[in-house]
């Protein structure tokens, strides 16, 4: 089976680390290289010209200088190409808000981001199922 | 001879007929007078208008016209001033003598002479009323005249009242003036409020990055095993501990902040349900503590369900928070109807409140020191290593009460348990 291409849109350098150091053992995955907000990720989705190259999945971090989590979701959403593939939004704190406007534009996930590598696994793991599930 | 008799005794029954047709015209008059439908007569002698007052029957109007704040003149249809009382001279800041004679026009001020000359005109007609300014020596005065013509057999007169308005203006334009600074303060307010929620909000959230690392980086070093004292080890998950601790209270101040903010959308809330599921929350700290919970049959009330949960949840997790040593803790949850919004109610089956208490068997509090400080913000009666918390969750449940229009206190002895009692309306 191919490997779960993730693309991760995130402006923190540290969190971008974090997210690299803390599954980059698994087997599974396969980590694409991160941008750091929304604008640079549909720069990015717009060079893969072959569809099955596209990422199956997309992690955005809420707060990011120039184009933010759910805006790049608004647009991802909207977009033939892209549309179908699921979107989990992360953020250093995910109140009731964010989760529902998240959700009410197609989030498959709104989560607070994890803090030790075990959460960090659990919640791709969630993200995974929550997928499988859908399809 | 017989002729001029004829002519003479027909002459003298006509002077006759017109010397009675007077005499019944005077009594008429002098009815008139008596029954006070008159007290003033204008007679046309040809010079112009002569008013002739009656004396006693005018006696007390003159006082009353005299002494009365407002001015009341009477003209004539060519507009002149025949009678003024002395209130008028006064406003014109005139001797009453040079006021009777004169243009009433005259005292009317140079921008409002055109509004005047069409009252004038209309006035005759129809009765009136108009705001305008009179000079009033060197200066003007604003007034309302009120116009009312008189048809009086011996001619038309017209009288106005003049009433005063400079202290009227004066206070409307206080108030006008109190007005404005009242709503630029509210404004100011309103900025101020939002700006605090919007510090409170943007401050929780940008403490809550830095924060995040730095649990995330202890916790990294913990976890490299090897190479760190004991004591080094011991510092590291007091770090942790910490950065946990300011987790909780930013949230919670997030929490409380966002109180204020949030519009309110009322419910249905079947408390009874809203207890249960609380319940399971808190289901592994019972059994922890190997608690005792109890609750009786609540009402449902109308509340914003989210809010009166937390009011409940912290309400809960200090009861379960704050036990005795070797003690089991009983935690009882109640509530009956009360006819009114006191905590000395008689008890009513149709409300249209409610009284909720929660009671425990923990460790209490010095009622009598304390009640007044436990639901001030950041307020904290145990030290932190003994017992967890902010010091914000009393507030936030006071908070909650009060937008419900509720109240809440607390009754409690140390060493005794406390019980925490809530009025919040049914409907």
């Amino acid at each position: 089976m191919d490997l779960i291409r993730i693309f991760l849109a995130e402006d923190d350098v540290d969190d971008q680390e974090l997210f690299y150091d803390f599954l980059r053992h698994r087997t599974d995955l396969k980590l694409m290289p991160p941008v750091e907000n929304g604008v640079c990720l549909f720069h990015v989705l717009e060079s893969i010209a072959a569809n099955n190259e596209l990422p199956h999945f997309i992690i955005l971090d809420q707060n990011m200088p120039k184009r933010g989590g759910l805006a790049t979701l608004q647009l991802l959403k909207k977009h033939e190409r892209y549309s179908c593939i699921p979107v989990m939004i992360y953020s250093t704190y995910a109140d009731d808000v964010l989760k529902k406007s998240g959700r009410e534009m197609g989030a498959a996930m709104v989560v607070q981001k994890p803090i030790t590598k075990e959460e960090y696994n659990k919640m791709i793991d969630l993200f995974l199922k929550l997928d499988y599930q859908r399809i | 001879m017989g002729e001029m008799k004829v002519q003479n005794v027909a002459a003298l029954e006509a002077e006759l007929e017109e010397l009675q047709l007077q005499l019944n015209e005077a009594n008429e008059t002098i009815d008139a007078i008596r029954t006070g439908q008159v007290d003033a007569i204008i007679v046309n002698d040809g010079d112009g208008h002569q008013l002739y007052t009656l004396k006693t029957a005018d006696h007390t109007y003159r006082v009353f016209i005299e002494k009365m704040n407002e001015g009341a003149v009477t003209l004539n249809t060519n507009g002149t001033i025949l009678y003024s009382n002395s209130q008028f001279a006064s406003i014109v800041q005139c001797p009453p003598s040079k006021v009777i004679g004169v243009s009433f026009e005259d005292f009317v001020a140079l921008e409002n002479k055109t509004l005047y000359g069409n009252l004038f005109k209309k006035c005759w007609t129809v009765d009136a009323k108009e705001e305008l300014l009179l000079i009033s020596g060197h200066s003007v005065v604003p007034v309302q005249l009120s116009l009312t013509a008189l048809d009086l057999e011996e001619g038309m007169c017209l009288s106005i009242i003049i009433t005063d308005l400079s202290a009227q203006k004066k206070s409307q334009k206080l108030l006008e003036e109190n007005n404005l600074q009242l709503a630029r303060v509210n404004k100011e307010l309103e900025e101020s409020n939002h700006d605090l929620q919007q510090f409170a909000s943007v401050a929780s959230h940008d403490l809550q990055e830095p924060l995040r690392k730095i649990q995330i980086f202890s916790t990294l070093i913990q976890d490299n095993e090897g190479g760190m004292s004991a004591q080094n080890q011991q510092y590291l998950s007091k770090v942790i501990h910490s950065s946990r601790r300011m987790k909780t209270l930013i949230i919670d101040i997030l929490n409380y902040s966002r109180l204020s903010a949030h519009s309110e959308v009322f419910e249905s809330v079947d408390l009874n349900e809203l207890l249960t599921e609380l319940l399971e929350d808190f289901e592994l700290m019972v059994e922890e503590k190997n608690a005792k919970v109890q609750v009786a049959p609540l009402p449902t009330i109308r509340a914003n369900r989210g809010q009166i949960r937390q009011v409940f949840q912290n309400l809960i997790s200090n009861a379960l928070k704050f036990t005795k040593e070797n003690v089991t803790p009983v935690i009882t949850v109640k509530a009956c109807l009360v006819a009114t919004k006191s905590f000395e109610s008689i008890v009513a089956d149709a409300g249209p409140f409610c009284l909720l208490t929660i009671e425990d068997n923990g460790i209490g509090f010095d009622k009598e020191k304390f009640l007044e400080n436990i639901f001030a913000l950041f307020e904290r009666l145990n030290s932190k290593d003994k017992f967890e918390g902010t010091g914000i969750g009393l507030a936030i449940a006071k908070k909650i009460i009060d937008k419900h229009h509720g109240l809440i206190t607390a009754d409690s002895e140390e060493g005794k348990g406390s019980i925490f009692k809530i009025i919040l309306p049914l409907a």
